[in-house]
């Protein structure tokens, strides 16, 4: 009883983590740029396809690491090409709504051409542990999702110091804070926009990475990721780094506990609920302060 | 002359800053009150308190006597106060004429239901609202001047217009009391002079005007009275020629920062 | 608005030929696709009413139509009874579930509200796949009623063929055209249009912007809630899929692409989207790739990036260039 009640914890973390990494590149993105990208999930999606090739090519563990690079690398590039032709001529002259349709149109365009071009088989990225399994006190998960964990809490330390010591890290800080008073004080506005963008469709990137290593890979997978990282940015305040760490966290967790002991049919909707809760009683998110005009 | 408005001990706090504190005015019904101050004092604060925008912290409106404190808007709108803003926020989509006649309709009688099912009950009239209604609409845009623009869409109408735009549609709400958030800003030396007109115009019509200003020339000129914040307090109130002199109203504009009248 | 002479009689000539298409083009195979353009275009009008007249962007609206179907569909099935009353019954509860989904609206707007209604559309199709007594689960329920017979006279519509349902749905999309028309052009239709472009602004004219957001939620919810009903007469079968979020962004892209905010926009979108995908179907086959919806996501971003106002603000500025260089012309002056 008692180790299955740590077991889920174990996973939730697990798959929270995971969330966390996506929704970081998204609430990074709405932070700086306000603009809410409904297709960040594709991102997700193209670099679990990215992983499923590398590995297909170079397998076993230098094939992990290799793909998790190249799917930064691969996804970087998608975000600062979407981000160029299509969200930054729209930045100053519309409104929320076309930025939103927008970024569905993007949704759908990369979610067929997905289909397109690799068929709507699933495919798996392959486990360079070979399914080896570990055992801590009870708990057994395998040794590919400690991997995960590991790594994600990893990517989410290494962004938490590029944001706070780099000096690109602080200008994209800064200008996520006060747009006008980062320009006033020299950043390159385009710079940073540019790289936030890579930033945070690398992040989906890789997280894509680590969701399909866990679940399957398909063109359609795009559309849980988009959903599950607005859940996550709304639970922890939009533009709230920490709160998207902590939010995924704990979006993770509550699936993997109420799907388990509430119902498992419902488990999707359970990140819904708590939206609803959090938006009508603290909008700002669990993590957020008040909004300051 | 009764008073139309009174606030009494009226305070907005916002976290820990107390944007409005304790204030408390009589607003003789068809006068024409100015209210001033430096910047941040609370002005606008004070007139979304009255208009209903936000709800007070503390203290009593009344509205010819009836308490309107902590009302909604646009139930605020319908007892008969009518504002404009600081920022324009006009109907951008809509024709410059739609933009009144929206104000037009009687909000007071009849609910979204109903509107619905009459319109679809009305069969094939032209348009919105019935001949009777645009033109009135059409006399409010000649008396505030813009009465050929009637056609455009509302966000082409150059800035100075829109502020005048906003004027016609809160007088096409019938109010008894007009709220003007500094409609002078941004007008030059000729349009100030129009703008004067139309609010001494609009007044002698019987409506009562509560009036932020920071363009002196036009507040000496059309205000029968003057009250002053700072930080939110009342600090002077009467007939504009004591208050402009009064030590304390000196003191504020220019001891804190120097905010030169324009 | 103003409809001229000239505008009159176009209508008129249209609505004859509208009448008279299933004489004159009797392929049941285009019949099939009509039906499916009229059932769209009720869906577009209805998400424009919430969207482009309210500037309320709810994404949940596939769950209004998936409840129009199921609860038509079960009214038949379960309770045996006319199948116009399932109609009517589709659309009610629909429009009840539009005014729930209208509360979130009062608080949220952006991407708030756009997250907040597919949630709730999400959670309906989740207990659609889960209710399995209901529901039948990812079944879906098959082998749905025809719509009951209707006798005009001596004239009996048993329903047996695509046109009767033609003639049915093509009554319901007049119907809906015209009392959509008449909210958006009418003092409500104003309210609401101020409502969308400044809602302080609204609020400081006496607009109760809080009620008129909750009953064009339930107006809207109820007309998709009328074409799911009609849907599931038609093509019989429902399923959780009938509340997908892509029916939703379907709908969206058939009125971006048309044009927001107008009346023309959403029927011409929707038209022009379900027969291109029909033709996209026989170039599919050809081709043996799967292009439809790769174009629907181009299309629709290319509308955004350039032709904002969609189909409709595109003949206007052309009709409108067209009139200036007439213009030019009679003055006689040698432009360009």
């Amino acid at each position: 009883m008692e180790s299955l009640f740590l077991q889920q914890t174990l996973n939730g973390l697990i798959i929270g983590s995971i969330y966390s990494l996506i929704a970081i590149g998204l609430t990074m993105i709405f932070g700086v740029m306000k603009i809410s990208n409904f297709a960040h999930g594709d991102y997700s999606m193209v670099g679990a396809y990215t992983a499923v090739f590398v590995m297909a090519w170079i397998p076993g563990w230098i094939g992990w690491v290799g793909s998790v690079i190249a799917a930064a690398a691969v996804v970087g590039i998608l975000g600062i090409v979407t981000e160029r032709i299509i969200f930054r001529p729209l930045i100053d002259r519309w409104t929320d709504i076309d930025m939103i349709m927008v970024s569905i149109g993007l949704f759908i365009l990369l979610e067929n051409l997905a289909q397109l071009f690799f068929g709507a088989t699933p495919r798996m990225i392959s486990d360079p542990f070979k399914s080896a399994t570990v055992n801590i006190g009870g708990i057994s998960t395998s040794m590919l999702r400690v991997l995960c964990l590991i790594f994600s809490c990893f990517a989410i330390g290494v962004l938490q110091v590029f944001l706070n010591r780099s000096k690109l890290g602080v200008a994209i800080r800064a200008t996520s804070q006060n747009r006008y008073a980062a320009q006033l004080m020299g950043i390159d506005i385009n710079l940073i926009y540019i790289l936030t963008f890579a930033v945070g469709a690398a992040l989906a990137g890789v997280g894509g990475v680590l969701y399909g290593t866990i679940f399957a890979v398909h063109p359609l997978m795009g559309a849980m990721p988009t959903l599950k990282a607005f859940v996550v940015t709304i639970l922890g305040g939009m533009g709230n780094l920490r709160g998207a760490i902590f939010g995924g966290f704990i979006l993770g967790i509550a699936e993997s506990l109420g799907g388990n002991y509430l119902s498992m049919e419902y488990q999707h909707a359970i990140g819904f609920c708590m939206i609803i809760l959090v938006l009508l009683l603290r909008p700002t998110g669990l993590f957020g302060t008040k909004e300051s005009r | 002359m009764t008073d139309i408005l009174k606030t009494e001990h009226l305070s907005k706090k916002f976290g820990g800053l107390c944007a409005v504190d304790d204030v408390s005015f009589a607003l003789e019904e068809n006068l024409i009150m100015g209210l001033i101050g430096p910047n941040g004092a609370g002005k606008t604060t004070l007139i979304n308190l009255i208009s209903g925008a936000i709800a007070p912290s503390q203290g009593r409106i009344l509205f010819d006597g009836k308490e309107i404190s902590g009302l909604k808007s646009h139930t605020i709108n319908n007892m008969g106060i009518a504002r404009t803003f600081q920022v324009v926020r006009i109907f951008s989509k809509l024709t410059v004429i739609d933009n009144v006649m929206a104000a037009m309709v009687d909000r007071r009688q009849k609910g979204p239901w109903r509107l619905a099912f009459e319109s679809v009950t009305e069969g094939l009239t032209k348009g919105a609202g019935t001949s009777k209604d645009r033109d009135a609409a059409e006399k409010l845009l000649e008396f505030v001047g813009i009465a050929r623009y009637r056609d455009e869409l509302a966000e082409n109408l150059p800035y100075a217009l829109t502020k005048r735009l906003e004027i016609a549609r809160a007088l096409a709400t019938r109010p008894r009391l007009l709220l003007l958030d500094e409609p002078s800003s941004g007008l030059n030396p000729a349009e100030l002079v129009g703008q004067i007109a139309l609010i001494l115009e609009i007044n002698k019509q019987g409506i009562t005007i509560l009036i932020i200003e920071h363009v002196m020339k036009v507040i000496m000129d059309i205000s029968n009275r003057l009250i002053v914040l700072d930080y939110g307090k009342k600090i002077a109130e009467g007939d504009p020629q004591t208050v402009y002199t009064d030590p304390n109203v000196v003191q504020a504009y220019l001891g804190s920062e120097s905010h030169a009248a324009h | 608005m103003r409809t001229s002479m000239t505008q009159r009689l176009a209508a008129g000539a249209g609505i004859v030929v509208l009448l008279i298409l299933p004489q004159l083009v009797q392929e049941r195979y285009f019949l099939h696709i009509a039906v499916m353009a009229g059932i769209y275009t009720i869906l577009t009008l209805s998400w424009n009413l919430l969207a482009g007249y309210t500037g309320q962007l709810n994404l949940g609206h596939a769950a209004f139509f998936g409840i129009g179907a199921y609860t038509s569909a079960l009214v038949a099935m379960k309770l045996g009874i006319s199948s116009w009353f399932g109609l009517l019954a589709g659309g009610g509860l629909a429009a009840f579930f539009g005014f729930l989904l209208g509360f979130p609206s009062l608080r949220l707007s952006g991407p708030y509200l756009a997250i907040t209604t597919i949630g709730f559309a999400e959670i309906l199709r989740l207990v659609a796949i889960n209710w399995v007594d209901l529901t039948r689960g990812s079944l879906g329920l098959s082998g749905i009623p025809l719509l009951s017979p209707i006798r005009l006279g001596s004239w009996t519509m048993k329903f047996y063929y695509e046109r009767d349902y033609y003639y049915v749905v093509l009554a319901a999309v007049l119907l809906t055209y015209y009392c959509i028309r008449r909210f958006t052009h009418s003092e409500f239709g104003v309210s609401l249009q101020a409502l969308r472009d400044d809602e302080q602004g609204a609020q400081s004219i006496g607009i109760n912007t809080s009620r008129y957001k909750l009953t064009a939620f339930t107006l809207s919810a109820f007309f998709a809630g009328i074409a799911g009903a009609l849907f599931a007469h038609f093509a019989r079968l429902v399923s959780p899929d009938t509340m997908s979020l892509h029916v939703t962004f379907d709908t969206l892209t058939m009125t971006m692409i048309g044009g927001l905010g107008t009346i023309a926009g959403p029927i011409l979108g929707a038209v022009a989207l379900t027969f291109l995908s029909e033709w996209l179907r026989t170039l599919e086959d050809f081709l043996k790739m799967d292009i439809r919806l790769v174009l629907y996501g181009l299309l629709l971003i290319l509308t955004i990036l350039f032709m904002r106002g969609g189909l409709v603000g595109l003949f206007k500025g052309l009709a409108e260039r067209f009139r200036s260089l007439q213009r030019s012309r009679n003055i006689g002056v040698d432009h360009d």
